[in-house]
């Protein structure tokens, strides 16, 4: 795509997005945007080790439960606002990182994605018999946000969602600015020089333990960021919702059905799996089916369809991966740049 | 015998007794990866399909669960080998982890089309003999328990048999060690990998069938079953029955005894610390290398 | 006619029909239909259908918005945010968990949407000042209360033990249990909780039976309550008797498997011989439709409806004035006299009466209090056969 056209589409889009809530009231557009930020935040950080580095960890739940603990427990114990209570998560998850990069990267291939999934394994039952710390089981809930302030002034109190937006929005942008410098730095370089040979990259003299650490830690710091958001922004937390295998199941799909170790690809992923799940489960789709009057609710097919459509969305998650990795291996974005060559090519 | 002694023991045997089970699903997964090299993550779903099999073949024709077992070996091992067919035999140069995320999908696909079928509610099967028991010098032995342990005992020995008297079953073991030389002997290998694939999911749903009397059903069920798997096959050695065999029953054991002396919600987290440890100290595993 | 002529009808007809709807006051119902809560849910679900039917017949409409929570408590959470800001409801029944119920006070009184939450047992509820939060159903202290107070009736227990499931309700009961335990003067000898979801408890049901307590007493789900049962008979425990507070132990599916859960004593906010205007009727119509007895869970969901759509309806759907008649109104249905109140630290509490069931037979069957019941207890524990 021309250099020129795409900054355009992409200035236009960010205009559109930092506009959004002035055109939109519905507090559900604004669930699903939110919903669809953060995923991309979640699978661009995890393209940092898995696309890049090549390392699939299907553990990083770990860093994003972390990051949503710790801010929700300083929260509602200490009292610490959720702007500064992040931090706290994203240094205990830098150290997270570390010691599951010194455990795990001894492994290759999938030895390595079997270990990430035993260390989040633990760490989540850890959080469920670790009552005193975490609640256990039962979870740590809390509604209620402190209002943030400036020099005295009220900014916002976090009842609407349009802060919890225009947050994950920043963040989001952020996220996918630092996955972009680092792949064109020189960290991205060795990372990608791992992922294709590590033993050759050792060879050359890059150091494969020091690279494959740097990546993990970076993608659980943005991880831990966005457990962080989720916790406060759902009020509630328990090591089912943010620390399970589902998780960082969802976490690596999102970025294989985009394309993996590319820039754009876990966000136009959660592009396309976001919505649709989101419509799925709050029978937005169904309703508009019977809105159309084809189905009636009421009929055996409608009341099948309003039960079970909103159980759909995993399967077609399943659906999605299967066919981008039997026939789409680089993930949509790959397979539209191949596209788009083909085409190019039958122009020239 | 002192109670502390009892209830040791109590928990080894109950732990040895559910460590069958477990190594009837250690086993299979083992053998796709002995043959394939492939990390089956869908595998505690096809455990799960078992379990549904033998559910509705008990709810609807009155079919006891350990007799159903007939009839899933057969439907279970052709599903296993269509899988492989269709969908991992087009992967098999393939990235690993490519691999692995496509077993994902499928188990994805499958745990969520039983929910979509069957809902989410939890079935539970009861049959006569579901809590009956022996009781032996104060210890009471689980009779479905002991019998699923017969039943896998049966069927691992015939699985030894058949791989090292049969041709197949040397053919399997053949490619298992070298694929390509195998190949060069004029062993078809493709086959062997959906006759793997057929064993591997007829292993898997049998454990279900066996389990289906004392434990729950739901689709969600299949995903802690496959964790336990790889911790088993890893133990074992990739690729190894006596291996998958043995560690399962350590797995068992290990579960139910750290159930009484620590406590059950830590038990899980025993096992995968010594999943970790056998992967960083010996990754080939207690029986050593891809021995079947 | 002519076709534009049908078309002119047809469009008035709808402009009325949707009139006539938009005069129909929305109440939201959020349930565990699916999941592994389902089957105590199904009864919630049923119990609203019969409240519906009986208001249709007193004239009573309103629309029900029907969502799943699956029993997890996020879900829960999105259901009540979509049930007050998209569907715009003027109150919602609703959840079952005990889990759910926590989750959603705090979004009812976010949104200012009157909410009345039929049984989910968590005493912390009600105990958060919560001006939006109203509850028919008993606290869980409650629930440990009077299955303790009938052992105590029926003999002099001097020990207990406890296993509980690791969720809000489990934990909140055990809880309550031990305070309870503690003014008997009845010893705990054995406390644990376990993880929902592990089919293995002959381990920790070994150790107790090592501890030969007089009392078992136990917080489950139904999956977990028929499993428990099954591995207590297959380690042999044999305590003087069982005790089980509600949720899974109330169900008729656990009733059912007679093998194991005969002579079962479970504490229950509701039973069909309870003496409350239409309870045995309620029972019979339940029994007849859905071909099995209700639980308690049903009995609360009928009455929180009735409640609830009454109320609306006389409020004209606005949210405030609801709240306000709910505050200040008496009932006195199947499920007794209802009064949302303030004592001790809670707020819109109805100080229910609890009774306690066993199953003999197969069938629940109530025994205690003597007042309220329709067959003598079977203690102690007979044994295993």
């Amino acid at each position: 795509m021309g250099s020129r056209l795409s900054n355009i589409i992409l200035l236009l889009t960010l205009a559109a997005l930092f506009f959004f809530p002035r055109f939109v009231a519905s507090p559900y557009a604004f669930h699903i945007m939110i919903l669809l930020f953060l995923s991309t935040i979640v699978g661009t950080s995890w393209n940092i080790i898995g696309g890049y580095t090549g390392q699939y960890s299907i553990g990083h739940a770990a860093y994003f439960g972390t990051g949503a603990y710790v801010t929700m427990v300083l929260m509602k114990d200490k009292q610490i606002p959720p702007w500064l209570g992040v931090w706290a998560g994203v240094a205990l998850v830098i150290i997270i990182a570390l010691v599951i990069g010194s455990i795990c990267f001894r492994l290759r291939g999938p030895y390595f994605v079997l270990a990430s999934i035993a260390v989040a394994e633990i760490m989540r039952l850890s959080a469920m018999n670790l009552k005193e710390l975490t609640n256990g089981a039962e979870g740590i809930l809390a509604t209620e946000l402190p209002a943030f302030r400036i020099g005295g002034r009220v900014i916002t109190d976090f009842v609407s969602k349009t802060p919890f937006y225009y947050i994950s929005l920043v963040l989001a942008i952020v996220t996918i600015v630092v996955a972009f410098l680092v792949l064109h730095s020189k960290l991205g370089y060795c990372f990608q020089a791992i992922r294709e040979d590590q033993d050759a990259a050792h060879a050359l003299g890059i150091n494969p333990t020091f690279y494959k650490n740097a990546a993990l830690v970076i993608s659980a710091i943005f991880t831990g960021i966005a457990g962080g958001f989720y916790a406060i922004y759902v009020g509630f937390v328990d090591p089912a919702t943010v620390m399970s295998l589902d998780i960082s199941v969802q976490i690596v799909l999102v970025c294989i059905i985009g394309g993996i170790g590319t820039i754009y690809g876990p966000l136009i992923g959660s592009i396309l799996i976001v919505p649709i799940t989101e419509a799925l489960r709050s029978n937005l789709i169904a309703e508009a089916i019977f809105k159309t009057g084809m189905v009636s609710q009421e009929s055996h097919f409608g009341s099948f369809l309003k039960e079970n459509l909103a159980h759909a969305h995993a399967l077609i998650y399943g659906i999605l991966v299967v066919l981008v990795i039997l026939f789409m291996p680089e993930g949509v974005v790959g397979f539209q740049r191949k596209l788009w060559s083909k085409w190019n090519k039958g122009l020239g | 015998m002192p109670s502390g002694m009892t209830v040791f023991f109590q928990a080894v045997l109950s732990g040895v007794l559910i460590g069958g089970i477990y190594a009837l699903i250690g086993i299979g997964m083992s053998i796709i990866f002995g043959v394939m090299r492939i990390i089956n993550f869908a595998h505690g779903d096809i455990l799960m399909l078992g379990m549904y099999l033998s559910y509705y073949l008990f709810a609807l024709a009155g079919i006891d669960p350990f007799v159903s077992v007939l009839i899933i070996i057969p439907i279970m091992f052709a599903f296993g080998a269509l899988l492989q067919k269709v969908f991992i035999n087009r992967m098999l140069d393939a990235l690993p982890q490519n691999q692995l995320l496509l077993t994902i999908g499928l188990g994805l696909i499958m745990s969520n089309a039983m929910m979509l079928a069957f809902t989410s509610d939890y079935k539970i099967l009861t049959t006569s003999y579901s809590s009956a028991s022996v009781t032996l010098a104060g210890i009471s032995i689980s009779e479905p328990l002991a019998i699923s342990f017969l039943i896998t005992a049966g069927i691992t020995a015939l699985l030894y048999w058949f791989l090292t008297r049969t041709d197949t079953g040397q053919a399997i073991r053949a490619t298992a060690q070298d694929a390509q030389a195998a190949q060069l002997m004029g062993i078809n290998v493709k086959r062997m990998g959906m006759i793997a694939f057929g064993i591997g999911g007829a292993l898997a749903a049998t454990a279900g069938a066996l389990i289906s009397p004392t434990y729950y059903i739901y689709p969600q069920v299949g995903s802690a079953f496959t964790l336990k798997a790889f911790v088993i096959t890893v133990m074992g050695g990739m690729g190894s029955v006596v291996g998958a065999t043995i560690g399962g029953i350590i797995i068992g054991g290990t579960e139910s005894v750290s159930s009484v002396c620590i406590s059950s919600g830590w038990k899980d987290v025993v096992v995968f610390a010594v999943f970790l440890l056998v992967l960083l100290f010996k990754p080939a595993g207690l029986m050593g290398k891809s021995r079947m | 006619m002519t076709k534009r002529t049908m078309a002119l009808v047809a469009a008035l007809c709808l402009v009325f029909i949707d009139i006539a709807r938009a005069d129909n006051v929305k109440i939201g119902f959020i349930n565990s239909m699916t999941g592994s809560e389902a089957p105590v849910g199904e009864n919630l679900t049923n119990g609203v259908t019969l409240a519906l039917e009986d208001l249709a017949k007193a004239g009573i409409k309103v629309d029900l918005v029907k969502e799943d929570d699956t029993g997890k408590p996020q879900v829960s959470m999105s259901a009540m945010e979509k049930l007050a800001t998209r569907d715009k409801v003027a109150g919602v029944v609703g959840p079952y968990t005990a889990a759910c119920g926590n989750a959603i006070a705090r979004v009812a009184e976010k949104y200012k949407v009157p909410l009345v939450v039929p049984v989910a047992a968590k005493d912390e509820i009600t105990q958060q000042g919560l001006k939006w939060v109203f509850r028919p159903g008993a606290i869980s202290y409650d629930y440990a209360e009077i299955v303790i107070e009938m052992a105590t009736a029926l003999d002099k227990p001097k020990t207990m033990a406890i296993i509980n499931e690791n969720t809000d309700f489990g934990i909140s009961v055990a809880r309550g249990a031990k305070a309870v335990a503690a003014k008997k003067g009845i010893q705990i000898v054995f406390e644990e909780a376990y993880y929902k979801g592990s089919p293995d408890y002959r381990a920790t049901l070994s150790k107790i039976k090592a501890t030969n307590p007089d009392l078992v007493f136990m917080v489950s789900y139904v999956a977990d309550a028929i499993l428990l049962m099954r591995q207590s008979r297959e380690v042999g425990l044999r305590p003087k008797a069982f005790l089980g507070a509600g949720a899974g132990f109330s169900v008729a599916q656990f009733a059912q498997e007679q093998a194991i859960s005969n002579y079962v004593f479970s504490s229950t906010q509701w039973t069909q011989d309870a003496k409350w205007p239409g309870a045995k009727d309620f029972g019979k119509r339940y029994e007849a439709k859905f071909g099995k007895q209700p639980t308690y869970h049903a009995a609360a969901a009928y009455e929180a409806m009735m409640i609830m759509a009454e109320t609306a309806v006389k409020a004209g759907g606005d949210r405030e004035k609801l709240r306000e008649a709910l505050r200040a109104g008496k009932w006195n249905g199947i499920w007794g006299e209802v009064k949302f109140a303030d004592y001790d630290n809670f707020t819109n509490q109805n100080k229910h009466q609890m009774l306690v069931e066993q199953i003999q037979n197969g069938r629940h069957e109530t025994v205690y209090p003597p007042q309220q019941a329709a067959k003598k207890p079977i203690y102690p524990f007979p044994g295993w056969k």
